[in-house]
């Protein structure tokens, strides 16, 4: 290090490593020149300039020098760890582990780059070439504890758990028999719980419950211990130790429903399948129960879990008595509570009946049924406010409006109701009537983040997007809003506000939420770096594992699932429909609208540029004053400066020259990591058919055929695949040729297609599924997409869908029709676009607002747009 | 009805939901990793009959103060799910495990002065005491009460004047960029930096904020404003191999 230079420079050059390490970067620059201005090439100090310079944002400089001293000392192990320290900085990881590979080559004991190489290695999952690492790091320093715990993690990650076991016990033997002093007592007994876990995955239960009981007494997470030991026990099947260790647990926390599971098992009462539990099960479980209440008065889990198995007039009492105690305590989660009892069939009927005794009861004695206390009045509210949430459940919304509305009429100071009312509405279709209700609960408790986040939420489901940033606004710093907001992920928002500016049409401002979300991800990813050496040093190594495997799987997750699939949709969009001009975007503003209404939205418009540019002046004035103050004050000034969002409509995200590439990126991620979700595929279809790959298109179907083979997506993708590639001009050249024969060979062994012509295959899956909605209309559709000139017999399949009243006995009120909102919308965008039959469209409206009365898609006579409409008249009119 | 039990990693997302949609106060993923990696004994959380997480506690150990003790870091329950003595539960759960793992004296919390419900939710049931009042520690201005809770029936030791001085070099620390809790690589030449330099600087304002200053529901919601501490150096250091 410092080689070649005489004893002044490398002095020097010991300066800018240190204040490197410091920070001190002014100092290193410093230094820097002085050795250069002797030795202008020299490799070591052009490099570390360059990293001092990475540090102080000045990136290109920083590569430039780096690579400068890289060729000028190729064989100095620093210019080639900095140029791997440079990478990694950029996260450009594949490139640092090069760059550390040629250093090593160089100084292949160096320690510290080959730390940094195995945190590269962790990172990227390269688990082989973790393990070599982390061998060559034991082997040179086997005194330093995290060596070894580095090597036997590495095994463990390399799916050798035995291995790893083997490293810890060597491990253990260099340490005396008093350890561990008083000040590593928690680490220690990490790594010794960490040592019983891996005995357990390695299939040795035995050993490991022998290892556990010897080193009982070093171990200070007590609960940890019970419950591995607990878990050990069962998979020994010693079950009748295993209940007294379940027993020890729930006695200190009743409140987890992981002991009662634990306790069932041991005690023969696991549930197996899907049948439930027998009779004999069914008895020994209300006599434990039964107990349990009696041992654990305060847990309502042990009054909660009995209400899953019991039946008939069992069920019936235990419910009573659970309802009447959890309304007259007043818990506003009691529906949500019981809400997966619904769909057992006929609990919901009996629930029902228990709840409308209840209030019949306190509306004429004021006691609960059976009872001779008298409640005081909120029993009564809540109870109102339990039926509305019940009525809402089994589609009822008629009726649960009617009791939510009474509930605030009793108490219209309690803000719960509001919230729910509001919840009611938008399932029966009104939103903007939803947002009213929330806004009008927020304005009910100002302080409170929880009503102002739901607010936001419906705001966002009514389209109000301006007005859902401005209520955000209110609990984030400076509202600095939208910074704020995305440097805190909150994704929900984000999601929401995305999904309103994607049914606005505003394609851009959608992807840009869109894609946020995606960049948390790609950050949380990289959180993990950190952690690769310090769980080593914390010897949490449970957790840490824990981690690893959790950002395998990150991207699986729902918020980025939803993100990814709606960021595709919209770059397809933006395939189908190109971009036009500013002016056409403003014809689409104005189109629809009352010639004096289109003058005066053109003027709003106009007046409303100019205010935007008038602001967008200033705001660059103050921006240059900004910059000059902080380069005055000669404070960090790129730190300082405010970062100007150049993209605030997401249009430059949007204009990129090929849509569907970036659509599939998206879609691989989607791929690898949620390849059991139909909607992957579906996405991929459509993607690739643009496309034209035939190929993948065709794999897209058949990964949809094995999910979900009479999905009405998944026909309309298998058909309208296949008469593509029948309409397709004849295959030219040998590639070509050889894709149609895959494609023919694989035809032929659908059995789904059972060689018919298509049009023949649609006939069969609509006689197969003519009772559904959803399949109606996709047959619908396909038939109109093979022969067009069918399109009337189309329009009547789908208007001659009859909506069936549900069965009794279910979550939903018998008799209620099975369709659903969401779907009945779907198809009258189907009739609209699809069919562009105007008039069949119309048909539909007509009669879903009288099926959706709240509905303000359909105009339904008891919806916000009737009413509001209504109430303009007057005006209107007196123009 | 609830579960209260140990998060676990697979946790942390919901959690930071369930923090953004009830707290003025939030954090970066970052931080969430940095308490379960660091402490995972002291994460809780609800989780209501449909799986949903409807509350949590995050908490730490004070590991560099004279007297080992506990921080409550944030609490908070939906405000759908109260009326369970949810929180208490998950306090209790925590601080249990605090003296029990880690031998805790005494478990510290902050909590807006304006926040009425939450100071008697810590007083009257859990048994808080004010310690000390720190000025304008919260973003808007508002002042915290920094409170304590004795977990151990102390054998008296005369640490009380140590523990003013501790008080104060907390309140330092708060405010401060404070030093990497990694640094300490057992046996590595010391002086590590902290990774990402850029980022620790440029993502400051995780915590702190908030105009909700009110008791969120009856959810207590101390939200500490303490920046999220990155999780570990990563070494970026250049050993030269000095010959």
């Amino acid at each position: 290090m410092g080689t070649s230079l005489p004893p002044k420079e490398a002095n020097l050059f010991k300066v800018i490593v240190k204040s490197y390490e410091t920070k001190q970067y002014k100092k290193g620059l410093k230094a820097s020149d002085n050795i250069l201005k002797k030795f202008p090439e020299h490799g070591e100090t052009l490099a570390m300039r360059g990293l001092t310079l990475n540090c102080m944002d000045r990136k290109a400089e920083a590569y430039e020098l780096v690579r400068r001293g890289v060729k000028n000392d190729l064989k100095s192990h620093v210019c080639w760890h900095v140029y791997g320290l440079l990478y990694r900085s950029d996260r450009e990881y594949r490139e640092a582990i090069k760059c550390y590979r040629n250093a090593l080559r160089i100084d292949p004991e160096n320690i510290q780059i080959l730390r940094d190489l195995s945190l590269l290695q962790a990172q990227m999952r390269d688990m082989a070439g973790f393990v070599e690492t982390r061998r060559q790091l034991l082997t040179i320093k086997p005194s330093h504890r995290a060596n070894w715990i580095g090597f036997a993690i590495a095994h463990h990650c390399n799916y050798d758990a035995a291995m790893a076991v083997q490293i810890l016990e060597a491990y253990e033997g260099t340490l005396e028999d008093d350890y561990p002093p008083d000040n590593e007592r928690y680490e220690h007994s990490e790594m010794l719980l960490y040592k019983v876990t891996l005995l357990q995955e390695s299939g040795a239960p035995e050993k490991a419950l022998a290892e556990l009981n010897s080193k009982e007494s070093k171990i200070v997470d007590k609960v940890g211990l019970k419950e591995l030991r607990a878990s050990l026990l069962v998979a020994l099947n010693r079950l009748g130790e295993a209940e007294d260790v379940y027993r020890y647990l729930l006695d200190m926390n009743p409140d987890n429903y992981g002991y009662y599971e634990g306790l069932q098992k041991c005690l023969g009462l696991r549930l197996q399948g899907t049948d439930g539990y027998t009779p004999e099960q069914v008895e020994k479980l209300v006599e434990l129960y039964t107990s349990l209440r009696a041992q654990y008065p305060k847990s309502s889990a042990a009054k909660r879990i009995p209400l899953d198995f019991l039946q008939g007039s069992q069920f019936v009492e235990a419910a009573k008595t659970y309802i009447a105690f959890f309304l007259s305590k007043g818990v506003p989660s009691l529906f949500s509570d019981i809400l997966p009892l619904y769909d057992q069939r006929g609990k919901a009927d009996v629930l029902e009946e228990i709840v409308l005794q209840i209030e019949t009861s306190l509306k004429d004695t004021g006691s609960l049924p059976g009872g001779s206390y008298v409640e005081p009045p909120p029993t009564l509210m809540w109870t109102l406010f339990l039926l509305a949430q019940h009525y809402d459940r089994r589609r009822l919304y008629g009726k649960a409006l009617e009791k939510i509305d009474e509930a605030i009429k009793h108490t219209p100071t309690a803000i719960d109701l509001y919230l729910v009312k509001g919840r009611i509405m938008k399932h029966a279709g009104d939103r903007v009537a939803a947002a009213a209700l929330a806004d009008e609960a927020r304005s009910m408790d100002l302080a409170d983040r929880f009503i102002n986040s739901e607010c936001v939420k419906r705001l966002l489901q009514a389209d109000l997007v301006d007005l859902a940033e401005k209520t955000a606004v209110l609990f984030t710093k400076d509202g600095d809003q939208h910074n704020n907001l995305f440097d805190m992920q909150c994704m929900w928002y984000e999601l929401a506000s995305g999904d309103s500016y994607w049914r606005k049409d505003m394609l851009g401002k959608a992807l840009k939420n869109y894609l946020a979300v995606e960049k948390h991800y790609t950050d949380m990813l990289e959180d993990q770096f950190d952690f690769h050496t310090y769980c080593l040093r914390k010897m949490t190594l449970r957790a840490y594992i824990r981690m690893l495997k959790f950002e395998d799987t990150l991207h699986s997750h729902r918020f980025f699932c939803r993100a990814a699939a709606a960021a595709i949709r919209c770059y397809l969009k933006r395939h189908d429909t190109p971009p036009k001009s500013s002016e056409g975007e403003e014809e689409i503003a104005v189109a629809g609208l009352p010639p004096n209404e289109r003058k005066r939205l053109r003027q709003k418009m106009r007046k409303a540029e100019a205010k935007a540019k008038k602001a967008a002046e200033e705001k660059a004035k103050e921006d240059e004053a900004l910059a000059l103050s902080n380069a005055k004050s000669n404070k960090k000034g790129s730190q300082v400066t405010k970062q100007v969002d150049d993209d605030p409509d997401g249009e430059k995200l949007l204009q990129v020259s090929d849509p569907l590439e970036q659509a599939i990126k998206y879609c691989k991620l989607l791929q690898e990591n949620s390849s059991g979700a139909l909607e992957t595929h579906l996405l991929a279809f459509d993607i690739y058919f643009r496309k034209k790959k035939i190929l993948l298109a065709f794999q897209a179907v058949k990964k949809q055929l094995k999910l979900d083979a009479s999905n009405p997506n998944v026909h309309r993708n298998l058909i309208s695949f296949f008469n593509m590639v029948d309409n397709l001009p004849a295959a030219e050249t040998p590639g070509e040729k050889l894709v149609r024969q895959v494609i023919a060979v694989e035809r032929d062994a659908l059995s789904i297609l059972g060689n018919q012509p298509l049009l023949e295959v649609n006939r069969a899956f609509l006689e197969a599924n003519k009772d559904s909605l959803l399949h109606r209309a996709a047959a619908a559709e396909v038939l109109a997409l093979l022969s067009p000139e069918s399109k009337e017999e189309a329009v009547k399949i789908i208007e001659d869908s009859v909506n069936p009243p549900v069965a009794e006995g279910g979550a939903i009120a018998a008799g209620v029709g099975e369709w659903v909102l969401k779907d009945c919308v779907a198809v009258h965008k189907i009739l609209l676009t699809v069919m562009k039959d105007e008039n069949a469209a119309s048909r539909w409206r007509v009669r879903m607002a009288d099926l959706f009365p709240y509905s303000t898609y359909f105009v339904g006579p008891k919806s916000s747009a009737v009413v509001e409409a209504a109430s303009q008249v007057p005006s209107s009119v007196s123009k | 009805m609830v579960c209260i039990r140990q998060a676990t990693v697979d946790d942390l997302l919901a959690m930071q939901n369930c923090n953004l949609l009830c707290l003025p106060e939030n954090y970066q993923m970052k931080y969430y990793l940095y308490h379960i990696l660091s402490w995972p004994q002291l994460l809780y959380v609800a989780e209501d009959y449909n799986k949903k997480i409807v509350g949590y506690v995050l908490a730490k150990m004070e590991e560099e103060s004279t007297e080992c003790h506990g921080h409550i870091t944030s609490l908070a329950v939906l405000r759908t799910h109260r009326k369970l003595g949810l929180a208490t539960k998950l306090m209790n759960a925590a601080q249990r495990a605090m003296q029990e793992v880690f031998g805790a004296e005494y478990v510290s919390l902050h909590v807006r002065k304006s926040n009425r419900a939450a100071f008697h939710l810590y007083t009257k049931t859990l048994g808080y005491k004010i310690s000390d009042i720190e000025a304008k520690y919260y973003a808007d201005g508002e002042d915290a009460f920094d409170m304590r809770k004795d977990l151990k029936p102390k054998l008296k030791v005369d640490k009380t004047a140590v523990a003013s001085v501790a008080a104060e070099v907390e309140k330092l620390a708060v405010s401060d960029a404070k030093t990497d809790p990694a640094s300490a690589d057992v046996g590595a030449a010391a002086g590590k930096k902290p990774a990402e330099k850029a980022k620790d600087e440029g993502n400051n304002p995780t915590a702190k904020r908030g105009k909700g200053d009110k008791y969120q529901g009856v959810v207590a919601a101390n939200g500490d404003k303490e920046q999220s501490k990155k999780g570990g150096g990563a070494g970026t250091k250049i050993v030269p191999s000095v010959t």
